[in-house]
């Protein structure tokens, strides 16, 4: 990681707050960052689906494993200990966790991945998510590389904070609960790609990303169209 | 959404049912009771124009649904456009009177202070909207909307599973202990199912989890097949809804 990178990452992402955007769009944005910028092997993004689990929005690659992966939190894994305790969770050898989590270490060994640090999104009082950073190899980040993560996962914060004011939506419920709901829209949008172009998911994002970006519209608004079936995709 | 708060909730409504099956009627009964509103109203939508109010649990209710449909503003028309729910702890905060110029003052003269409005939606499915209102201003606290959130889950299952029977009193058996069904590969199967059998999302949802009705299995576990391409659905398919 270089000084130039964060800047340019950071740079990149304020940008983004500026405009018109979409949430899922910029957690995605936030988690590739974390991947560079990090120097891990991947990143996902969990919030609070306020029922008491957390869900998935966003991940810095769809494939599917390391969607099930991040997924497998609901009931155990770093994200959750994290989201309940407020506090980062730092593992640096996965291989000594099986006990503690027996689904979600030998699903993340199966993997690929080694270790694992999940650092909460806070807001005042409130957790309302958490930002997971995977490693390939077994070690720990140092002080200053957390610091960093902790600095994105803050951003990603921001994001929600901000489409709110954007949309003026009243709550932050209300804000959870659409990007959620948006999420699930880009799901959908995923398989209907991923049928009629006969690719993976992971590659069915990405067209489908770049097709919202191209036609200057929102991200989960285009999804909603390819799913409806007014957008041809 | 963790299960045990799903099979508390579906618990709760097969006691307000005492043995009959399970509607829509017992779900607005038991959520009025657990988060503490005074009424709550179910409006089915197949689009923002066509839209039918299939209960209300008293007048206010009533008159509520009502006043938006024919207003064609306030929370429940909000919350089906953007895919949120819509959280109005007071009524008497003058922005609303803003948002929803005619639905705001025919709702305080109904008697409602308070109106939380939740989608009863699958991403790109749009199913309706669950209201509740209180006669008194105080928002949802934490757990209340926690349990708000469950309740519009369970009466999303009901109206999808009556949709797929055709018929308003069959209670669903796979969602109270199928911990598969938010799994992202349902929802990537369903996009999949929209493309090979050029129908909407609400029917391609209902053919994946007919076919996994049929033959018994999980969800979560069809879906990974079809998003794995080792199972196709077949446009004019037999009587399951999808060939191996």
């Amino acid at each position: 990681m270089s000084v130039q990178q964060a800047a340019e990452a950071f740079v990149e992402l304020a940008d983004t707050l500026i405009d018109d955007f979409d949430l899922v769009d910029f957690l995605s944005q936030v988690t590739h960052r974390c991947a560079d910028v990090l120097s891990v092997a991947a990143a996902g993004v969990l919030l609070t689906d306020q029922r008491g689990g957390l869900r998935v929005v966003a991940a810095s690659t769809e494939e599917t494993r390391l969607l099930e992966l991040l997924q497998t939190q609901i009931d155990e894994g770093p994200c959750s200990d994290c989201f309940h305790t407020g506090r980062a969770v730092v593992v640096a050898d996965l291989s000594t966790e099986t006990e503690r989590w027996p689904r979600f270490a030998t699903e993340a060994i199966r993997t690929g991945f080694h270790s694992v640090h999940a650092l909460p999104m806070r807001l005042r009082s409130d957790v309302i998510g958490a930002l997971n950073l995977f490693g390939r190899r077994v070690g720990v980040l140092d002080d200053e590389t957390i610091r960093l993560g902790q600095a994105l996962a803050d951003v990603a914060t921001i994001g929600l904070l901000q489409e709110r004011a954007i949309r003026h939506r009243e709550t932050l419920a209300e804000q959870l609960q659409t990007a959620l709901n948006s999420r699930v829209v880009i799901e959908q949008a995923k398989g209907v790609i991923a049928e009629r172009r006969q690719v993976d998911m992971d590659q069915s994002f990405s067209l489908l990303r770049n097709a919202a970006r191209n036609t200057n519209r929102r991200l989960s608004e285009f999804a909603q169209a390819v799913v409806d079936g007014t957008q041809p995709a | 959404m963790t299960s045990d708060h799903a099979a508390r909730i579906w618990l709760r409504i097969g006691v307000t049912a005492r043995g009959e099956p399970v509607t829509v009627g017992h779900a607005c009964a038991a959520v009025v009771d657990d988060v503490g509103a005074d009424g709550a109203g179910v409006t089915v939508m197949a689009s923002p124009t066509v839209r039918e109010t299939i209960h209300a649990t008293d007048r206010i209710a009533t008159e509520l649904e009502e006043w938006q449909l024919s207003f064609g503003q306030g929370p429940c028309v909000d919350a089906f456009a953007d895919g949120g729910p819509v959280l109005v702890g007071d009524l008497d905060r003058p922005d609303y009177a803003q948002r929803w110029p005619v639905f705001t003052p025919a709702a305080r003269d109904s008697g409602a202070r308070a109106l939380f409005a939740l989608p009863l939606r699958v991403g790109a499915i749009r199913l309706g909207v669950l209201d509740l209102y209180r006669t008194k201003p105080r928002p949802l606290t934490a757990p209340e909307l926690a349990d708000a959130l469950v309740y519009a889950d369970v009466v999303g299952t009901l109206l999808l599973e009556s949709a797929r029977r055709g018929t308003d009193d069959a209670p669903p058996d796979w969602p109270r202990d199928d911990p598969t069904v938010d799994r992202a590969q349902v929802h990537q199967a369903t996009g999949m199912i929209i493309a090979q059998l050029g129908v909407r999302p609400d029917e391609a949802f209902a053919r994946l989890r007919a076919h996994a009705y049929a033959h018994d299995r999980r969800l979560g576990d069809v879906a990974r097949d079809v998003v794995q391409r080792r199972l196709r659905f077949q446009p004019d398919p037999p009587s399951d809804g999808g060939r191996q």
